[in-house]
């Protein structure tokens, strides 16, 4: 039977007060059971040198290989910016925390790259919904997790930081669903071929080109 | 009548139909890419094919006049057939690069595959036709020849619409493809419309191309307020910018990022002219006015309307006038007569008789302003003898005190000789305040600037110069502090005394009521296509 208690049906576990104090009373001998923990881990740490805890951040853990960390944007063989401002991460990003602003590439085979690709790190999620959705694989997590920063203008990363920074050399990249790499990789600024992302060319202005076209055809 | 079966259902129908035309009346849905209502017919991509009892072959919808006691069933699993051959051919060579393709979600291939074919490719991805990509081919239309179907409606719009016939098939069998003559750039007014017919990525804007992509877009039915043509248009825009919080990058007034034709057969078909099509960057030109400014302490719309009452009581009622636009909306025109008392005049640069005329034998009109029309409906041609005569009765003292609503031109340049007669007059009035939408040097010397919402920023009614009132609805927010002007006029009406709604629609309505032309007409009766004034019948 359950026992009903106020007008409740309810199923209240009962704790023998007594059992349990005379328990927590003995305290003499569980003090000197402490101190053999605390000697046992001395001497492990000491003499054996295995120690759980390490010295963060000059000693630094390695994480999963599907850690999913601060973004890379990947670059062609040719050390080109793989993007090619399809703006799917843009879409599925639940955080919208990616800003893209497309141009035209001299190539009219790609066609397409981002002229602007801006992360807000500070809005971003890290559910990795972006890597998934890249039909290219330019985007692909790191295993780096620093986000510290002076003020907040530096936690939205540009086309640059999210290409080449130290952390990415240090850590590696993380989760990327096709690994290993099909046709990207990373953008290694020792390799002597490798080209910068497309240079940003200033486009005219719409409302210029605008009155251009009017005063030709009048 | 004819009667005509389709799909075990009987309709009456008027001679000379074809039978896609009865479908698309009727609400039963047949696939097309070459068909569209406006340029003439080519019956080539074989996606419309129905079956029509005793004909032996499966015909195009398109192309086959409805006869009386004709048995059409377009859902037959002969028709379905027919239809997912005629996709898989025409996606043997598509390149499939949707993500980087403009066209990509607006997509006429990517609608029809889900919806009628489903297939995976038989053709090994690599040896595709790789065909040149991105040809510049007018100074508004880029041309990719990997993704065209050959549908040829381009080819059609030159020739059968414009008549000027830029755009052709060059070459035959599987060599055949678009092009234009050496020579001729495809540069003609009207070049913009292909970009909106085309039902694949093949001819894409160089205006709009790559600026966002189709899903992020709202759309807004809207006028055109390029010319008093009144092209019916939507406006495709975003509420707010993408990518949320970005610092330096966010801002909540919204983006118009393009313009396209909408169907109204009564005034522009499906068409627009680029000047229009363009028309939303003029707002851009210039600095925007975001805050009021005054050469004296700040004024309230209270202080202003106590301003206006001083001068009436010390000089009288005449020394306080207003100038209208003829770009401004009916409902802001109305109040304003109705809170001067009929002393309100409008400027036209051009000549009023000229609204009418034609710039070409298409759509464009010497007039660039939408609202010509519904100025002169409302009585306000002529009544202070046009901006000259203004001119003359300040520097005389006999008009004291005016309120000046200014809209630039969506097309072309103001005259010069109107912004100087403007600033002429606002030298000569001892108290001015001008409602403007951008910063203009002309203005700066104004008692009082309020800035004022700007096109696709309000709702309002235009009438054309054929008398047709069509409603143009708000696409973005005002810049800044600025109102429509219909909002001020209401609160400058609330202070004397006549409660009026800030509500476009309610304004109409009252409108409607009081000027016989509009009688009986309301915002939902309007509707998406508009309704012509009613004409006074001679006797």
């Amino acid at each position: 039977m359950t026992p009903v208690r106020g007008g409740y049906a309810v199923d209240v576990p009962t704790i023998n007060v007594s059992e349990r104090a005379r328990a927590e009373h003995a305290t003499i001998w569980s003090t000197f059971k402490a101190f053999g923990v605390t000697l046992r881990r001395l001497f492990t740490s000491l003499v054996k040198r295995d120690m759980p805890t390490i010295s963060y951040p000059e000693q630094q853990r390695n994480y999963s290989e599907r850690f999913r960390g601060t973004h890379i944007l990947t670059v062609r063989d040719d050390g080109s910016l793989k993007c090619v401002a399809c703006y799917m991460c843009a879409t599925i990003c639940p955080a919208e925390c990616i800003y893209i602003e497309a141009g035209e590439h001299p190539n009219p085979e790609i066609e397409k790259f981002p002229r602007r690709f801006d992360i807000d790190m500070m809005r971003c999620i890290y559910c990795g919904f972006c890597v998934d959705a890249c039909p290219e694989e330019a985007i692909v997590m790191s295993r780096e997790h620093h986000q510290a920063a002076y003020n907040r203008n530096e936690t939205v990363y540009g086309i640059e930081k999210l290409m080449a920074r130290p952390g990415i050399d240090a850590k590696g990249p993380g989760y990327r669903p096709n690994r290993p790499f099909s046709e990207a990789k990373l953008y290694n600024p020792k390799d002597k071929d490798a080209c910068a992302w497309p240079s940003v060319t200033e486009e005219r202005h719409p409302a210029v080109l605008y009155e251009s076209m009017i005063q030709k055809r009048q | 009548m004819p009667k005509v079966t389709i799909n075990d259902q009987v309709y009456e129908i008027p001679p000379g139909r074809t039978l896609i035309q009865i479908a698309d009346e009727s609400g039963i849905e047949i696939p097309r890419y070459c068909y569209h209502p406006d340029i003439g017919i080519e019956a080539s991509c074989r996606m419309c094919l129905v079956e029509v009892e005793k004909l032996p072959k499966l015909v195009p919808a398109c192309a086959t006049p409805a006869t009386d006691g004709m048995i059409v069933r377009t859902n037959t699993a002969r028709v379905q057939q027919a239809v997912r051959y005629a996709m898989e051919f025409l996606l043997l060579h598509h390149p499939i690069d949707c993500p980087v393709c403009d066209q990509s979600g607006e997509c006429w291939l990517q609608d029809y595959y889900m919806e009628h074919a489903g297939h995976s490719s038989r053709y090994p991805g690599a040896q595709k036709t790789r065909r040149v990509k991105a040809v510049t081919i007018g100074p508004l239309v880029k041309l990719d020849r990997e993704r065209c179907i050959l549908c040829t409606r381009c080819v059609r719009f030159t020739r059968n619409v414009t008549k000027t016939g830029e755009i052709g098939v060059f070459h035959r069998g599987h060599a055949a493809e678009i092009a234009i003559h050496d020579e001729k750039p495809f540069d003609n007014p009207y070049s913009g419309n292909v970009v909106d017919i085309c039902p694949v990525g093949a001819l894409t804007s160089s205006d709009f191309r790559f600026k966002v992509r189709s899903w992020f877009l709202k759309e807004t039915d809207s006028v055109c307020g390029g010319c008093s043509t009144g092209c019916n248009m939507r406006i495709d825009h975003s509420a707010r910018a993408l990518g949320g919080g970005i610092p330096g990058v966010t801002a909540t007034e919204g983006t118009i990022y393009r313009t396209v034709g909408r169907r109204n057969v009564a005034v522009n078909k499906s068409w627009l002219c680029d000047e229009g099509r363009l028309s939303f960057h003029t707002v851009e030109r210039w600095p925007r006015l975001r805050t009021a400014r005054t050469n004296g302490p700040a004024e309230t719309l209270h202080q202003i309307h106590k301003r206006f009452e001083m001068m009436r009581k010390e000089h009288g009622a005449g020394v306080v006038a207003a100038l209208g636009s003829a770009s401004s909306t009916n409902e802001a025109l109305f109040l304003m007569k109705k809170y001067f008392q009929g002393g309100v005049d409008f400027r036209v640069a051009n000549e009023t008789q000229t609204y009418q005329q034609q710039q070409d034998d298409l759509l464009r009109r010497v007039d660039k302003h939408p609202n010509t029309q519904g100025a002169l409906d409302l009585g306000l041609a002529g009544n202070l003898n046009g901006l000259q005569g203004i001119v003359d009765l300040a520097e005389r003292k006999q008009i004291r005190a005016m309120w000046i609503a200014f809209h630039p031109q969506l097309v072309g340049d103001d005259a010069a000789d109107t912004l100087g007669k403007l600033q002429q007059l606002i030298h000569a009035l001892d108290y001015s305040v001008v409602s403007t939408t951008h910063e203009f040097s002309w203005a700066a010397d104004a008692t009082v600037l309020l800035p004022m919402a700007a096109w696709a920023e309000e709702t309002g009614t235009y009438t054309n110069y054929a008398g047709r009132v069509q409603i143009a609805r708000r696409a973005v927010a005002p810049a800044g502090e600025s109102l429509p002007l219909h909002t001020m006029m209401s609160q400058l009406l609330g202070f004397s005394g006549i409660q009026v709604s800030p509500d476009s629609a309610a304004i109409f309505e009252w409108m409607a009521r009081e000027t016989p032309a509009y009688s009986g007409m309301s915002y939902e009766a309007l509707g998406k296509l508009g309704l012509e004034t009613v004409k006074e019948t001679v006797q």
